[in-house]
């Protein structure tokens, strides 16, 4: 499998963007990240080392949204139940709808070794790894879903949904019923509905992001399969292997319902015909790798000190911003994801690291890098999305229509030279063009 | 142990003799070991000390030259003691563990090293006022030379400043010894440290000498405004060699200034001392006020040590018995805490290749920065600041509690003094510790813990010595007793010292 980047038929005169190389090389079917064996490498070993906490992620998310949903002490929401680590994953596995990895449906036998050993390597009763913090980070989970939620107009249908009566009376019949055997819970939601309304829309939102991420997983897991095999050569194959699948599962429903007692009850109805690709790929992307908030502690969000946007828009702790040190200046803590991708780096790349920097000491620095640069060939891919979907092929003639093509990757490009908020010196699109950014 | 101070002085001459004469790749071995049996032998010199006996003890006395009064005669006391230990324990900690900062020559500096260690030992354990001067002019050659051999870009400037500087206080001293030798002949000279102290000179003549001597000692330590060779020499040279210059070289000055000043003049030390008080007051808040206003955290470390001296000038000044053991703790303190300073940031330096605080960041970070070297730099900024618990805090609440009585108003100079020297301590943390690492520069190598044993060794000391001071001051309560009780008490001096009181 292997993609050659175009030489378009038609040439437009080079173009004077600061990022003018990285313009050329999304024009030629490229991604933002260049194309060299150790980027290739650095990316794949992330996208599987991603995929198997992702594998935790997306069933205790699902867990939670349809489980957990609004206990009022959710102390063991991070203990799915085996019904949800047995879940079939709808693109792996044989019976999937669509078979996007070659590997089983439940839960990765990585995950399973790990979650019943941890770091310790020891196996003892679930809640002692729990609270010894050896266990997958879902915090860095719900952070992201935190972001989608908090982040408004980013796009999509869902989000009005949720405002609207339709979504309230969904809402209600739950809540009524998942506290009918609980006066207090139900007194105080006669007191405050609307307290567990926005509870519930954060249930929803816990959903979405759950079921993004069954599709991710396998993904990526293919991808380090393919990899394995020798299948990819260079990035640009892998960042189209991503855009084929987005298009792919594009239309993959997305919904929101909870199991009470034996009822499975619609909150957001697949009949809705809410997407995959609009109401939680798009978002993700603009929440969790663009936008997210800053790290608790690190910003005034006092107006007059003027440290944070006042527009929602202009926010940029996501992680294409993110500072690869512990240091908190991105908004999702990535170092609770960097713990968790720590466990399951393959061993080429565990090798890759120990040749650079400090080694083993700081490979969970290394490895920040490395996700970075997989996560701008993601946002590559989104972009390369877009262009299709919205606008033109990257060898179309029309001189016109190759303009429009670099206007619109110039727009997207643009949000990563904007001086306001420094967010042009946040950007770390420069640093990945650097094979020593490490 | 018999001559066991002469074995102190020589072993380390013989020694560097022997080292330089083997081969290139064994040389270090045999520094190491030299330099541990200077140590243990500093141990038993502990264990052989008398606490209870406030003159020269384990004294050795060999006729040299006896018509010019030259006499090899060695002792040690509560003065000396501390100090001979400190010499001992940072040579000991430079040869074993800063040789990878002297890429080049490394056994010629071993050499070097161990001479200079020998020369400072010689000076502080003669009782001889001219031998003293042998030993005090013999080092600065082995010190001059690890200065302009070694060190950074402005090395031979900062060297032939120092050597300047030193020579003209080494001729001072060396002129006030040789005129209160033959003021005092009999019909021979006199420099025996002892009978000197039995002899009383007229006033004007106490005073004239002693101004020469405060004036060559002043040099050496430094205080301001003698202080100008300091910054330069401190920043120019390598770690080790700054670390020996701040740690204990310099303290001959301040030693000089005890044992020979206050000793030989109490009547014209207790008439000057008010003026005194108020130089070292000044010179504390002259100190500090430049350190916070320094960008390079040498410089910083550098001129916060001038400041620190002028705590112990305060405490010869005010020569109460809790002063002048507060100030022989401050010097043993100084020298614990500047060896460290100054070895983190040269540890710093090599690792950052940077020692601008505009540049320096986020060190603490665990992963990619130098955690254990900031944690470090943190707890000899609390030492050096006099953060209880530590053993700054102890030399310098010493000080202020003996000097205050007399000297009231210096001393809340001093105090004050204290406070600032924590603003450019937090200053230099906040800037160099705390904050974010480049993204762009930061790949620094990690410190490894064979790097990090100096400064931990040291660190065990400081706080050992900050929660357990009587291992600090133990020795040195007789003898500065005894300095003290010499200085007269008289209505003149008291009338003086109410005088320039209501005055300032």
């Amino acid at each position: 499998m292997t993609t050659t980047l175009l030489e378009p038929s038609t040439k437009l005169p080079p173009s004077t963007h600061p990022y003018a190389e990285v313009i050329h090389r999304l024009e030629a079917g490229g991604s933002m990240l260049p194309d060299t064996p150790e980027n290739l490498m650095q990316i794949i070993g992330l996208y599987k080392a991603y995929a198997v906490p992702m594998d935790f992620y997306w069933r205790d998310l699902l867990y939670i949204a349809e489980q957990v949903f609004l206990a009022p002490i959710p102390a063991f929401k991070y203990f799915p139940t085996q019904e949800y680590l047995d879940l079939p994953n709808h693109y792996a596995g044989d019976d999937a709808d669509l078979r996007i990895w070659r590997g089983q449906a439940t839960a990765h036998p990585e995950l399973l070794e790990f979650m019943a050993k941890g770091e310790l390597k020891a196996k003892l009763p679930k809640i002692f790894h729990h609270l010894y913090h050896d266990r997958i980070n879902m915090e860095f989970a719900e952070e992201c879903m935190r972001s989608m939620f908090w982040h408004r107009n980013m796009g999509g249908e869902l989000e009005p949904y949720m405002d609207s009566e339709e979504y309230r009376q969904n809402a209600d019949r739950a809540i009524r019923a998942f506290f009918k055997n609980n006066p207090v819970m139900m007194r105080l939601y006669k007191l405050f509905p609307d307290v567990f309304l926005e509870q519930c829309r954060q249930s929803t939102m816990t959903s979405v992001l759950g079921l993004f991420w069954e599709v991710m997983a396998p993904v990526f897991f293919e991808m380090s399969d393919i990899y394995d095999e020798g299948g990819f050569k260079g990035v640009p194959d892998a960042m189209d292997f991503l855009v084929n699948g987005i298009f792919a599962i594009a239309g993959r429903p997305i919904y929101h319902r909870v199991k009470i007692g034996d009822e499975w009850l619609d909150i957001v109805p697949k009949s809705k015909g809410f997407t995959w690709l609009y109401e939680a790929a798009f978002p993700y992307v603009e929440a969790v790798f663009y936008r997210t908030s800053p790290f608790r502690g690190t910003k005034s969000y006092n107006a007059q000190a003027n440290e944070i946007p006042t527009d929602q828009n202009d926010f940029h702790y996501g992680i294409l911003y993110a500072d690869k040190f512990p240091v908190g200046s991105a908004g999702i803590p990535p170092t609770l994801l960097h713990q968790d991708m720590y466990h399951f780096l393959p061993q080429y790349l565990v090798d890759y690291y120990k040749k650079f920097c400090r080694g083993e000491d700081d490979m969970l620095i290394q490895l920040a890098v490395s996700f970075q640069r997989s996560m701008y060939n993601v946002t590559s891919a989104v972009i390369q999305a877009g262009r299709a979907a919205l606008l033109y092929p990257l060898d179309d003639p029309n001189p016109k229509h190759l303009l429009a093509n670099r206007h619109y990757f110039e727009g997207q490009l643009n949000r990563f030279c904007n001086p306001k908020y420094g967010m042009d010196k946040a950007a770390k699109l420069a640093m990945i063009q650097d094979q020593n950014y490490r | 142990m018999p001559n066991i101070l002469s074995v102190l002085i020589w072993l380390p001459v013989l020694g560097a003799l022997a080292i330089a004469l083997l081969p290139k790749d064994q040389s270090k071995r045999g520094a190491v070991i030299v330099s541990s049996a200077v140590l243990i032998l500093d141990f038993l010199l502990l264990r052989q000390f008398d606490t209870n006996i406030p003159v020269f003890q384990l004294a050795e006395n060999l006729p040299w030259l006896e018509n010019l009064g030259l006499n090899y005669s060695l002792g040690v006391d509560g003065l000396s003691l501390p100090l001979v230990v400190l010499n001992g324990l940072l040579t000991w900690l430079i040869i074993c563990f800063c040789e990878r900062q002297i890429k080049e020559r490394s056994q010629l500096f071993q050499v070097l090293i161990l001479l200079i260690h020998a020369g400072v030992s010689g000076a502080i354990l003669s009782t001889n006022t001219l031998l003293f001067v042998l030993f005090y002019e013999i080092e600065l050659i082995p010190l001059y030379l690890v200065i302009a051999v070694w060190g950074g870009g402005q090395r031979s400037y900062a060297a032939m400043k120092f050597l300047i500087f030193t020579a003209i206080s080494g001729i001072l001293i060396l002129a006030g010894f040789l005129a209160l030798g033959w003021l005092t002949a009999n019909p021979t000279p006199i420099f025996d440290y002892s009978t000197l102290q039995t002899l009383t000179l007229p006033l004007e003549v106490q005073i004239t000498l002693l101004l020469v001597l405060l004036l060559g000692f002043s040099i050496k330590a430094p205080f301001v405004p003698f202080h100008t060779w300091l910054p330069d020499t401190y920043v120019e040279s390598t770690t080790p060699t700054v670390m020996m210059l701040g740690g204990i070289v310099a303290k001959l000055g301040t030693y000089g200034l005890f044992r020979f000043c206050v000793g030989l003049f109490p009547d014209a030390w207790s008439l000057l001392s008010p003026y005194i008080a108020v130089w070292a007051g000044l010179g504390i808040l002259y100190g500090t006020m430049i350190a916070i206003a320094q960008k390079d955290i040498k410089r910083m470390v550098a001129y916060s040590s001038i400041g620190h001296m002028s705590y112990i000038l305060l405490a010869a000044a005010a020569a109460t018995p809790l002063s002048l053991i507060g100030g022989i703790a401050q010097m043993v303190s100084h020298g614990l805490v500047l060896a460290l300073l100054f070895y983190l940031v040269g540890v710093i330096e090599e690792k950052v290749g940077t020692r601008d605080l505009d540049v320096l960041n986020g060190l603490l970070n665990p992963l990619r920065g130098l955690p254990t070297t900031s944690a470090l730099l943190i707890l000899g900024g609390m030492a050096s600041a006099g953060i209880p618990g530590l053993v700054g805090f102890i030399a310098e609440f010493l000080v202020f509690q003996g000097s205050f009585t007399k000297f009231p108003i210096p001393t809340i100079f001093a105090i004050i003094g204290t406070g600032l020297t924590a603003v450019y301590f937090v200053i230099l943390l906040n800037r160099t510790c705390f904050g974010k690492l480049d993204n762009a520069t930061a790949y620094y190598p990690k410190v490894s813990g064979l790097e990090h044993l100096p400064a931990l060794i040291l660190t065990g000391i400081i706080i050992f010595l900050g929660v357990q001071p009587i291992w600090l001051t133990r020795w040195s309560e007789r003898a500065t007793v005894q300095i003290s009780d010499r200085l007269p008490i008289n209505e003149v001096i008291a009338h003086t010292n109410l005088k320039f009181n209501q005055e300032v």
